[in-house]
């Protein structure tokens, strides 16, 4: 059970703290409620880029990294299609530095043109190093495509191409901070040895001048739903054939995401899977084979994905995918692989819990769901999990026109 | 009233408290340390063997790893897995040059229960042909699209720099497949796993009687004891460029032979190494992507071994600045051995290493690595408090001392590829 206490500021700043007397650190955790599906689709890539200039100086402090770095703290963030997360972690006795600093990036940012010129190449360096110049590098910049074909999850967050990046200018840049990023907007979470009212006190301080801004409605274009199969092979230099089923699953706050969630795990495991067994051990046709959920807020992706064995067709695997599919939508797991499942889950959430900005992360994360206790509540969700669930929900999830393929071929070389 | 334009005051870390596990043996040589009173149910246990893949081939070592449960005369490898999987227990093995090490993670009511499933099949594998053909090809499939990354090429060019001539530069070709065999691997079980154990952590909160059950169990797997052998590079600094016409980037590492913790200069030479390369504020970072933008990282570390360390600086960058890079990772070593560091650079330096001390200290999984870390060898705790005195101490002019006696820039292997 993990305790919280949560307030609200009067400019809508929402804050959850969570005290936990063991540690001699803190941990400042701050969830934007925007990504890359709040692009508009001629500047993709634009949520990201933002992340790094939020790194760039705020507007009254010249450099974000080096107060905090003299505190004995650091800093990093991420961006996903639906969220941008911002951390600190620090000695808790230098906690004011984080607010400090946290505080007047959401205030202002310096917005200076050198930040964003370095900050373009360094992102488009990262395109290069993440998706272009590593096998299988661009698998997700084309699987996005072919799964949506409307909404925003059709581009990655690095962007759709590196052009968009290099075409961000300066009023791009502003307006995206002036409606993303304030108060009513962001979820603060604070974890560490302290009392509430210390709490509440210090994010007044610094946070509580910051002006109001209105929390603009999303309204984001409706994926159609899908109608037919789709495919599409691309040929790249890579050492081997390699595919990619992507089913189209409920979004996150839907029950069946728990089902897909528990489901994949069961067909993704390791070394005793049915997919494991029947096509590394038995048929020899793939080196390996994966199962996973994408986890998105909206409706998101279940994908089946391997690496098929020299020599062996996309033919003879897709019979078999499918084959492996039927048996899950006709057949009840065992009460046994079902427990098994439970029980590793319940261990890794142990471990997870362990760390301190997991804890934090995930606190926001669920409060952005709706409510942080949340957090106390998955457990049982899964607990609760029946095999007929599962059978009932793979008959919905695995529909041949619910699915997409991507198939990276192997170019031969002369 | 809040005036956002000056910085709230700082509290200097006065002191950290660290803790050593309770050090147990194993018979009457190999330690055992457990550390309990955890304030959650988690557990884990460690096993150290002398397995790593300087002590033979480095690919029977690899694969040795990869087949520790793949069977025995009774059960398949999927049984075991189940049996693990029904305890809701994770397993996991790690190999590096000089050693392996299994760890098991488990709720703390199942620790000792899946420790001896693991026993069990660990001192009882048979290594079944088919597991071993499995393992040989998902292997090779890996290789095939790790060596199509200019960072791994780059990576193990200047290991077979570094260490030529030594186990050390050993890195796994295609080749060393056509010649593997079964009988290679169960040799190698008999010899380091079955008669290797060095030492075993354990972390979690079982009771007595779990924890005698567990110290007898790893009995079974000690033998003589293995000193790790002392080699003598003889390293030749060289410069070599890779070309890959298709690549978009090109990686690059420089990197010489150093030492590791045992050593009188260490703790300054951290301090140096951060300065340069091993921070987001560093030299490295804030001219040549903070600055210039070529790349979207770069960095330095120390690696550590029983008997000698390394120091690195890897980055990819645009194949366009390369050359720019390499220069410009020269200007920043030698600023360190010319100029004197900044105090207000220095300072918050040591006030981040100290703090990042504060963090690595946090936790008992935690406070576990930091002792191992010296435990490796053969030091004892009190060299986290000689670090921070020392990193409080240290000045200007002895990190631009250090810089001059061990970055010299012809001592560097610069390799890169792309």
């Amino acid at each position: 059970m993990i305790h919280f206490e949560r307030f609200k500021l009067d400019n809508g700043l929402t804050v959850i703290f969570h005290k936990e007397p063991s540690t001699p650190m803190a941990v400042v955790n701050l969830l934007y409620d925007v990504g890359a599906r709040d692009e508009s689709e001629d500047k993709t890539g634009f949520a990201h880029l933002f992340e790094h200039l939020m790194f760039g100086g705020s507007v009254n402090i010249p450099d974000f990294d080096g107060p905090l770095q003299s505190a004995g703290g650091e800093s990093n963030a991420f961006t996903s299609n639906d969220i941008t997360n911002y951390y600190d972690v620090l000695p808790a006795h230098n906690l004011d530095t984080a607010l400090w600093l946290e505080s007047d990036r959401m205030l202002s940012l310096a917005f200076t043109d050198k930040s964003l010129e370095v900050q373009r190449n360094v992102v488009i360096e990262e395109f290069k190093q993440r998706y272009l110049n590593q096998p299988y590098g661009d698998v997700w910049l084309e699987l996005r495509p072919l799964a949506y074909s409307k909404h925003p999850y059709k581009w990655a967050t690095i962007g759709k191409e590196i052009s968009h990046i290099e075409q961000a200018k300066m009023s791009d840049v502003k307006a995206f901070f002036k409606k993303h990023y304030h108060p009513s907007n962001c979820i603060l979470c604070i974890i560490g040895n302290f009392e509430l009212d210390f709490v509440k006190e210090k994010v007044n301080f610094y946070f509580g001048s910051i002006p109001k801004a209105k929390k603009s409605a999303r309204i984001l274009p409706l994926e159609p739903a899908q109608d037919r199969f789709k495919s599409k092979t691309i040929v790249r230099d890579v050492p081997a054939d390699a595919f990619y089923y992507a089913f189209k699953m409920p979004e996150r706050k839907n029950p069946g995401y728990y089902y897909a969630d528990l489901l994949s795990d069961i067909m993704g495991r390791e070394k005793v899977s049915k997919m494991y067994i029947e096509l590394i051990k038995k048929k020899k046709l793939v080196s390996e084979i994966n199962a996973y959920i994408t986890g998105s807020l909206d409706e998101g992706l279940f994908i089946i994905t391997g690496k098929l064995n020299e020599g062996k067709s996309f033919a003879d695997l897709d019979k078999e995918i499918w084959n492996i599919i039927k048996h899950y939508k006709t057949t009840l797991i065992s009460n046994k692989e079902l427990e098994q499942i439970k029980i590793k889950l319940r261990t890794a959430r142990a471990f997870q819990d362990q760390g301190l900005l997991n804890r934090a992360m995930n606190l926001s994360y669920f409060e952005l769901l709706g409510d942080a206790n949340g957090i106390n509540q998955e457990q049982e969700i899964y607990q609760s999990i029946q095999a007929e669930d599962l059978r009932h929900f793979a008959k919905q999830l695995f529909a041949k026109k619910n699915a997409v393929l991507l198939k990276v071929k192997q170019k031969k070389h002369a | 009233m809040l005036n956002r334009q000056v910085a709230p005051p700082l509290t200097p870390i006065e002191s950290i408290d660290f803790s050593v596990p309770q050090q147990l043996t194993i018979g009457a040589k190999v330690p055992f340390y457990w550390k309990n009173n955890i304030a959650n149910e988690t557990s884990k246990i460690e096993l150290h063997f002398d397995a790593g893949t300087t002590v033979e081939k480095a690919l029977v070592a690899s694969l040795t790893a990869g087949l520790l449960i793949s069977g025995t005369a009774k059960k398949s490898a999927i049984q075991i897995h189940h049996a693990l999987d029904a305890l809701g227990a994770y397993y996991d093995v790690s190999v590096s040059q000089e050693q392996s090490i299994v760890t098991i993670y488990a709720l703390n009511s199942y620790l000792s229960a899946a420790f001896s499933i693991f026993h069990e099949a660990f001192s009882q594998a048979i290594f079944p042909e088919k597991e071993l053909q499995e393992i040989c090809n998902e292997r090779q499939e890996k290789l095939k699209v790790q060596l199509k990354k200019v960072n791994v090429l780059a990576q193990r060019k200047v290991q077979q720099s570094l260490f030529e001539g030594t186990p050390y530069a050993n890195v796994i070709q295609f080749s060393d497949y056509e010649k593997i065999t079964r009988k290679d691997i169960q040799n190698f079980h008999a010899t380091h796993y079955l008669k290797g154990l060095a030492k075993v952590y354990l972390v979690g909160d079982i009771s007595m009687d779990e924890m005698e059950k567990i110290n007898v169990q790893c009995a079974d797997f000690v033998g003589e004891k293995h000193e790790v052998p002392t080699v003598s590079f003889a390293h030749q600094p060289s410069v070599h460029h890779e070309e890959k016409t298709d690549a978009l980037q090109s990686a690059v590492r420089i990197g010489k032979i150093l030492f590791n913790k045992t050593h009188p200069d260490f703790i300054a030479f951290s301090v140096l190494n951060t300065i340069l390369g091993d921070y987001f504020g560093s030299r490295l970072m804030s001219n040549i992507r903070e600055d210039k933008g070529y790349t979207y990282g770069i960095g330095s570390y120390m690696m550590e071994n029983t008997h000698f360390g390394y120091f690195m600086i890897a980055t990819e960058v645009a194949k366009e600045v390369r050359e720019a890079t390499i220069q410009e990772v020269r200007h920043e070593i030698e600023r360190l051995q010319t100029e004197l560091v900044p105090s207000e650079e220095l300072d918050l330096v040591k006030s981040y290493l100290l703090g990042q001390l504060l963090k690595a200290a946090d936790g008992p999984y935690a406070m576990l690595d930091l002792f191992a870390g010296v435990e490796l060898h053969g030091m004892d705790i009190s060299f986290y408090n000689q670090y921070i005195q020392k990193v409080r101490e240290i000045s200007a002019e002895e990190i631009r001392e250090i810089a001059r006696k061990h970055l010299d820039w012809e001592s560097f292997s610069i390799i890169s590829v792309g």
